[in-house]
């Protein structure tokens, strides 16, 4: 009965189980209401504002430039969302504890494995979803807006910037769910925790860098006008804390119990 | 036991688990299982018995102490000792929206196991379980017996050399139940098996060797012939027919005989407690005897103490009857 035999004997693929426990996340969280809900109401923000400038600028002649709108746009999405973001990820692997974990840790998985394959696959559905709600948004500002101050550089870092924002959102909550065992704490702390480190870092001198700071800073960032040192620094820094919070959420999911 | 501990499918060494410093689930478990054992795991609820088996899948960390699979430690990583491992838990349960074929095959893929290897097997698997006609259901509609044979199949869609069965039984109409023990004598054939059970006439009837637990501590670990042969010897029953006066008089002469401490006579039912150096076959024959001279028949005759589950709960009582002793005895024989 040595390992190797038996290792032989069963022909294993080792990364099949992390991509099954991606494939059943990704299926499950698009299957969810809340994820439906944070669609619909961002798809219904998003085309109720196009239609309102649209509207002023057909009847009363305002003339509507696009990046004003749009970086208002991207911060109301982002801002908005967060809290049904941190609903959908805070309960990925917390909301699973007791018997369906167990039917899936029990097998060959390792914990490393089902938390990146928990993890990656709400970031896929968050980012996927954030840049196609953001696409059809663009798409509907080109084709109705005044859309000459807008800069293609200036869109995708934009895009970039926010999407590292949501990343670390995403990291928290999943991060999170895997050491605590409720999901509405795991919901309480992650909120409190992300609102609140914003909050500071609202308070501290502008040479450093902020979600809120820069969000108001949207619509110069889509004409093109932006300090990419400091937008780089803020997307670094925010990808940094992801994965330091997702290595500590994998770290201590491995040594907790189920 | 085997002296190579690498032969050994699964070891413990003073395993124990205290939940967040409440409560003491297992306390010191020692044991040592050899392939192709097949072991009943008993104790009263709360005893540590999901506790121990949980422990033994890396579903938890031990406070202390550890455990080994395959020769190698479990820890809540080592996909590989549980990819050689089939699991039913006690209330199996199914995420949504998922029919037999998708489960299995979700199953098989977290075994690591490639398209060309799982798909015939789940199919296989699938008619062997009975669940042909119901395999594009989804598994939220199914009843215990389809839940029990689904888990069932589950368990055994990686050809797992260690099964561990948490109340396999528990749930399932007298028929299915008795398929489930018959397939466990198949399975103990070529594997290696623990089976945790309330019902002991299960246990019995299936297993070949037993670990009892008793809040949290192992207080028995070894053969069930052992187990059971222990435990209240030469003690017999006897169904009797016959004149009521005249099963009187039998019983006043058998407890004249030199070879029963203890005879006791309720209704038709006689008791017999036979001293422990007396010769079992001729006691009995002088029992048969008194009982033909008096014009009575024996309707039936059993052994009492040969039961399990008298056996079990024997080993319990004695066990808490012990009171403070058993630290004591603990730390003397350390």
């Amino acid at each position: 009965m040595d390992a190797t035999a038996a290792a032989k004997r069963l022909k294993i693929n080792r990364f099949l189980p992390y991509w099954a426990v991606f494939q059943a996340d990704l299926k499950q969280t698009l299957r969810s209401w809340i994820y439906r809900v944070w669609v619909l109401v961002s798809l219904g923000a998003a085309v109720g504002w196009l239609l309102y400038r649209f509207g002023a600028r057909q009847v009363g002649g305002f003339v509507q430039p696009a990046p004003e709108m749009m970086g208002d746009l991207l911060s109301w999405v982002a801002l908005g969302s967060v809290t049904l973001i941190i609903v959908l990820t805070a309960g990925a692997i917390c909301s699973e504890r007791g018997t369906v974990a167990d039917s899936v840790l029990s097998r060959g998985i390792s914990r490393f494995q089902y938390f990146l394959g928990k993890w990656h696959a709400r970031l896929v559905v968050v980012l996927g979803t954030f840049l196609a709600i953001a696409l059809l948004a663009f798409v509907g500002s080109f084709l109705m807006l005044h859309t000459e101050s807008l800069s293609f550089s200036g869109c995708l870092v934009a895009l970039a910037t926010v999407a590292a924002l949501l990343v670390m959102v995403v990291t928290c909550g999943v991060s999170v769910s895997a050491l605590s065992n409720n999901t509405v704490v795991s919901i309480a702390v992650v909120w409190m925790a992300l609102y609140g480190v914003g909050f500071v870092l609202s308070l501290l001198p502008e040479t450093i860098p902020s979600p809120d700071r820069t969000l108001q800073a949207l619509p110069n960032v889509l004409k093109g006008f932006y300090d990419w040192q400091m937008l780089s620094r803020l997307i670094s820094g925010s990808l940094s804390m992801s994965l330091l919070v997702g290595l500590v959420g994998m770290i201590g999911f491995s040594r907790k119990d189920v | 036991m085997a002296d190579n501990s690498g032969d050994l499918v699964v070891e413990t060494h003073k395993l124990t688990k205290i939940y967040q410093n409440r409560q003491i689930a297992l306390n010191d478990v020692t044991l040592r299982i050899e392939p192709g054992c097949v072991l009943g795991l008993l104790g009263h609820n709360g005893a540590g018995k999901t506790t121990l088996l949980r422990l033994l899948l890396g579903l938890h960390r031990p406070t202390a102490g550890w455990a080994k699979v395959f020769g190698q430690r479990m820890t809540p990583n080592a996909a590989s000792l549980r990819c050689r491992m089939g699991y039913i838990p006690t209330n199996p349960q199914f995420p949504r929206g998922l029919t037999p074929i998708t489960y299995l095959d979700y199953m098989a893929r977290l075994f690591g196991l490639p398209a060309e290897v799982r798909k015939p097997r789940l199919a296989s698997l699938i008619r062997a379980v009975d669940l042909l006609n119901a395999s594009g259901d989804p598994v939220d509609g199914f009843s215990n017996g389809m839940i029990a044979r689904l888990a069932v199949a589950t368990s055994l869609i990686n050809e797992p050399d260690l099964l561990i069965w948490d109340e396999p039984t528990h749930g399932l109409d007298p028929e299915a139940r008795r398929s489930m023990l018959e397939l466990i004598k198949t399975l103990a054939r070529e594997k290696t098996l623990i089976v945790s059970s309330h019902n002991l006439s299960d246990i019995d009837e299936v297993c070949n060797h037993a670990a009892v637990l008793s809040n949290g501590h192992l207080i028995y670990f070894g053969s069930l012939q052992d187990l059971k042969g222990r435990m209240r010897k030469n003690h017999y029953e006897l169904d009797l027919e016959g004149d009521q006066k005249a099963i009187a008089k039998a019983m006043q002469t058998i407890k004249g005989l030199s070879e029963f401490k203890a005879v006791n006579l309720r209704q038709r039912r006689l008791e017999v407690r036979m001293t422990d150096d007396a010769n079992t076959a001729s006691a009995l024959a002088n029992v048969c005897m008194t009982l033909a001279d008096n014009r009575i028949t024996l309707v039936s005759i059993r052994s009492i103490g040969q039961q399990t589950e008298q056996a079990f709960l024997d080993l319990v009582e004695k066990e808490e009857s012990r009171g403070f002793a058993r630290a004591y005895q603990e730390r003397e024989a350390a």
